[in-house]
């Protein structure tokens, strides 16, 4: 084609503004490298064009230069092993300008990853030491739980004993303060002067009850029992325990008329007579 | 050229530093947003580092080489914010209304540094310019959006840039 003939064409005006058809840049770029003049003319299109362009200048924001010089300096850092990856994948079509760039974006770089690993990993550790402090508290806590827990039992057992004592000697209380209940100190025979014990016999109900004030622990397989005499006649009021159950007050049988208590030893499980020669104290009903 | 193509930073710096005002004028200009003109203009830059090996001194010029990238990747960027036709014609609708107003026009001197010697360019030349060079439309398209017939597109476009030609010729004398 006639090199001036392509030069008044217009077709270079619509070259250089991206306006010509896929075919005309092809025909025009062909002459471009057959003749010199045509491709001083683009050239001098070109520059025209380029000149309109430079007219129009706005300088980017200062961030956008140390943003771009992060990234190309974490490209150069990733670059070795991109270059090793690509080169083991034999045929792999060269990327699209287009996916080239897109690369940088998605990947996240090497020096980023371990930044963030190192971040939690920093983490890791101060929630280890939280959490290890919390575990060693709870497990000292839980010590501390049981132990309360144990003591808090044996407390209540005691509290419960106390409780029942409370009750039994509320009970020896009442019998002993209501008015109805005559009181009746025998004191000690011959055989045992120091020997104290007391009835105290409700004239109401007739309930008889008796106190041990001081009496010798009797031998295996005897028993201590209270007598009633009534008109002479002695009357069985029942055995009574020593020990423990002799600091309160048991309750015997019931009477209705008495004028006389005694104690005697007797076989275990109590005899039908007294035993007199094994009468440890006596006292007779006042008034 | 060789400290380039062996990523030397530095000399990116400089590249930076001479090309980024003029690179960061087209983006805006194409895509008539600063918002993500920055991100634009990065993708730019990098495209260049990445792209250097394939720059061949013998078919043209450096600046014009990256000039090229600019264009084409905002261009990218504007389409597939406008996917259907319709929408980038609207898009350039506006832009010519707005290119219409007077504060605007006054506004673009402000911000572009429109400089004097392209005032001598008429309205109407620089719009046609504008639509085919920033906004990648086809002789069609611009004639479908100025309403003219699409031989007209070809004939108010040769004089607009022999205009220009002739605008910088007298400046390089």
């Amino acid at each position: 084609m006639d090199a001036q003939k392509v030069i008044s064409s217009g077709i270079i005006e619509l070259y250089v503004t991206g306006m010509a058809t896929e075919q005309e840049v092809r025909e025009l770029e062909a002459a471009m490298l057959q003749s010199p003049e045509v491709l001083a003319a683009v050239e001098e299109y070109r520059r025209s064009l380029e000149y309109y362009v430079a007219a129009q200048v706005l300088p980017p924001d200062h961030a956008i230069k140390d943003s771009l010089l992060n990234q190309i300096n974490n490209l150069e850092a990733s670059g070795s092993a991109q270059t090793f990856m690509s080169s083991t994948l034999p045929g792999h079509p060269k990327a699209t300008l287009m996916e080239e760039t897109l690369i940088p974006e998605k990947r996240l770089s090497w020096k980023v990853v371990a930044a963030a690993a190192f971040i939690l990993l920093i983490g890791s550790i101060i929630m280890n030491f939280f959490y290890y402090k919390k575990w060693k508290d709870f497990r000292e806590y839980k010590d501390k739980y049981q132990a309360l827990l144990l003591s808090q039992n044996s407390i209540m057992s005691t509290n419960d004993k106390y409780k029942a004592r409370l009750e039994e000697l509320e009970q020896t209380l009442n019998v002993m303060e209501d008015p109805a209940v005559l009181k009746v100190n025998m004191p000690g025979t011959k055989l045992k002067p120091d020997a104290v014990a007391t009835v105290f016999w409700n004239t109401q109900n007739k309930q008889v009850y008796l106190k041990v004030n001081n009496l010798p622990e009797p031998a295996a397989g005897k028993q201590y029992q209270l007598w009633a005499i009534v008109d002479g006649k002695p009357v069985d009021m029942g055995v009574f325990e020593m020990g423990d159950t002799a600091k309160l007050l048991q309750k015997m049988k019931v009477t209705d008329k008495v004028q006389m208590f005694a104690v005697t030893l007797e076989n275990k499980g109590g005899a039908a007579q007294p035993t007199l020669e094994q009468m440890y104290v006596a006292g007779k009903i006042p008034g | 050229m060789n400290g380039l193509r062996n990523r030397n930073q530095k000399i990116f710096s400089y590249l930076y530093d001479q090309y980024s005002s003029t690179l960061y004028g087209v983006v805006v200009k194409v895509l008539n947003d600063h918002a993500s003109a920055g991100d634009v203009l990065q993708d730019v830059f990098l495209k260049i580092w990445k792209n250097i090996d394939q720059y061949d001194e013998e078919r043209g010029r450096l600046f014009t080489w990256m000039l090229n990238i600019c264009r084409n990747t905002a261009i990218d960027v504007l389409r597939s914010k406008a996917h259907k036709l319709d929408q980038k014609i609207q898009n350039i609708t506006d832009d010519v209304h707005i290119g219409n107003e007077p504060l605007i026009v006054h506004m673009q001197v402000d911000h572009l540094g429109f400089s004097k010697m392209l005032e001598r360019l008429s309205k109407d030349q620089r719009n046609l310019i504008d639509l085919a060079y920033y906004k990648g439309c086809t002789q069609e398209e611009i004639a479908r959006v100025l309403d003219i017939p699409l031989g007209t597109v070809k004939t108010r476009m040769r004089t607009a840039l022999n205009h220009l030609k002739q605008i910088v010729k007298n400046i390089d004398k």
